[in-house]
């Protein structure tokens, strides 16, 4: 993945992330595309690269909301960092094992999110429904992230950029 | 990282703004491309649902039935241009037309993303009105977007009066609780005020934010405070927060003084299509 294509994803994630209504049933999570670009370079790239699109991301998501920079960085560098953490223990290439592990980087960030907003004021949520977002946020990502994983992963394919884990 | 979190508020408004900017053209292709399947999903399911009524009819009415239908879409659209018309002709500030094009991206907020921003002569803190009546206020402009924060948002906050009885409140949204509608509460209404089911909600005029007489809702549910010194109610919002299509900023002329001219321009093209507020430039 160059830092082109990354840019590309950014910006398809971000548009898709504001076109997509929140699911009021799952607590309005956000539509976990740009988690998903992020998780896939913490999973696939070096830990470089992983931290330059968990910046832009956070960029990214940040300008498309009312957060102030640098709060969704910090969710996706939790999330990116638990992925890292995990990276060696899943089978990147098995569906199944994508979308749990999808589904806890997405509670994870949520829960950071949620932590960095709280913490400042900015929204004011009670706990039991950050924990039904952390939840709806999981159910989201275990559906979209293996999803993303795969559309990635064969555009890289494609453009002779996709190498494994490095 | 830390960088990024400690810019000055300004530098942080120029670079939030610069990357909203250039994702909005492609929000406004997706929105556009979403609402022509959406137009084309309900037209397609219409048909199926006839032909499961009417089996026995054959192709020929099927097609009539469909460019009845088609017709019906036109006059429905015509309505509701002339509903526009007839509103922006009664509304006494400037008002800037815009589409809707986004939601907030993360859900942590009741915001909703136009199409027009500084360049056309919108600024924060301002009311943004549909025909149905209030939906909340501009709360971060960029040169070309603006988000809306929505009145159902719990930090979205309204003085309004009762049209009936003309008791003081403020409203203020609950924010959207999972399986349910984003809903609005009054508060701070005398105990000793009259104050029942279906009275009509209006903007009081007071702190300047928002304009007088607008209508916000209507009360659905009444209820003392748990102090016991005031009541509470709960409001349904007149505009359907969660279909929103298109908005009007409500403009001061300074906001439009400060505009580009060639978007003004635009603008009151499309106005002079649909009202009567041609030469609105400075």
């Amino acid at each position: 993945m160059t830092l082109l294509m990354l840019l590309f994803w950014l910006i398809v994630g971000g548009t898709l992330q504001a076109a997509v209504p929140a699911w009021r049933h799952m607590g309005q999570p956000a539509f976990p595309v740009l988690l998903g670009v992020v998780l896939y370079a913490a999973v696939n790239k070096k830990t470089r690269y992983f931290v330059v699109a968990a910046l832009l991301a956070g960029l990214v998501e940040d300008s498309l909301s009312l957060a102030p920079l640098g709060y969704s960085a910090c969710a996706f560098l939790a999330a990116g960092g638990l992925a890292l953490l995990l990276r060696g223990d899943f089978f990147a290439d098995k569906a199944h094992t994508i979308s749990w592990f999808g589904a806890l980087c997405a509670a994870t960030s949520t829960g950071a999110m949620a932590l960095l907003l709280r913490s400042k004021g900015l929204v004011a949520l009670s706990g039991g429904a950050v924990l039904w977002r952390m939840a709806g946020s999981a159910i989201l990502a275990a559906a979209i992230v293996p999803l993303l994983f795969g559309l990635i992963r064969g555009l890289e394919r494609r453009l002779g950029t996709w190498e494994d884990r490095a | 990282m830390l960088a990024m979190m400690n810019l000055p508020d300004s530098a942080s408004r120029r670079v939030k703004g610069a990357v909203r900017d250039g994702i909005s053209p492609l929000q406004g292709v997706l929105r556009g491309g979403v609402r022509e399947l959406r137009d084309i999903f309900r037209y397609v399911r219409g048909i199926g649902d006839l032909a499961l009524e009417n089996r026995a009819l054959s192709e020929e009415i099927v097609y009539l039935r469909g460019e009845m239908r088609m017709a019906r879409e036109l006059e429905r659209d015509n309505q509701m241009l002339r509903d526009l018309l007839g509103f922006v002709q009664r509304f006494p500030n400037k008002l800037v037309s815009c589409e809707v094009i986004g939601r907030d991206s993360t859900g942590w907020w009741q915001t909703v993303r136009l199409d027009k921003g500084a360049f056309a002569g919108v600024a924060e803190g301002r009311a943004v009105i549909t025909t149905d009546g209030l939906i909340g206020r501009t709360v971060s402009v960029s040169d070309r977007t603006a988000d809306v924060l929505l009145l159902s948002d719990p930090s979205c906050k309204v003085s309004v009066r009762l049209a009936r009885s003309g008791t003081f409140g403020v409203v203020a949204g609950l924010g959207a609780k999972p399986g349910e509608q984003p809903a609005c509460r009054l508060d701070y209404v005398l105990k000793t005020a009259d104050v029942q089911e279906g009275d009509e909600v209006v903007t009081s005029g007071l702190g300047g934010l928002f304009p007088k007489g607008l209508l916000v809702g209507r009360v659905t549910k009444v209820e003392m405070d748990e102090s016991g010194l005031y009541q509470t109610a709960w409001i349904d919002s007149a505009a359907d927060l969660g279909e929103l299509e298109y908005g009007f900023v409500a403009a001061t002329e300074k906001d439009l003084a400060a505009a580009r001219p060639e978007s003004l321009v635009e603008d009151v093209l499309i106005d002079s299509e649909t009202s009567s507020l041609e030469g609105e430039s400075p």
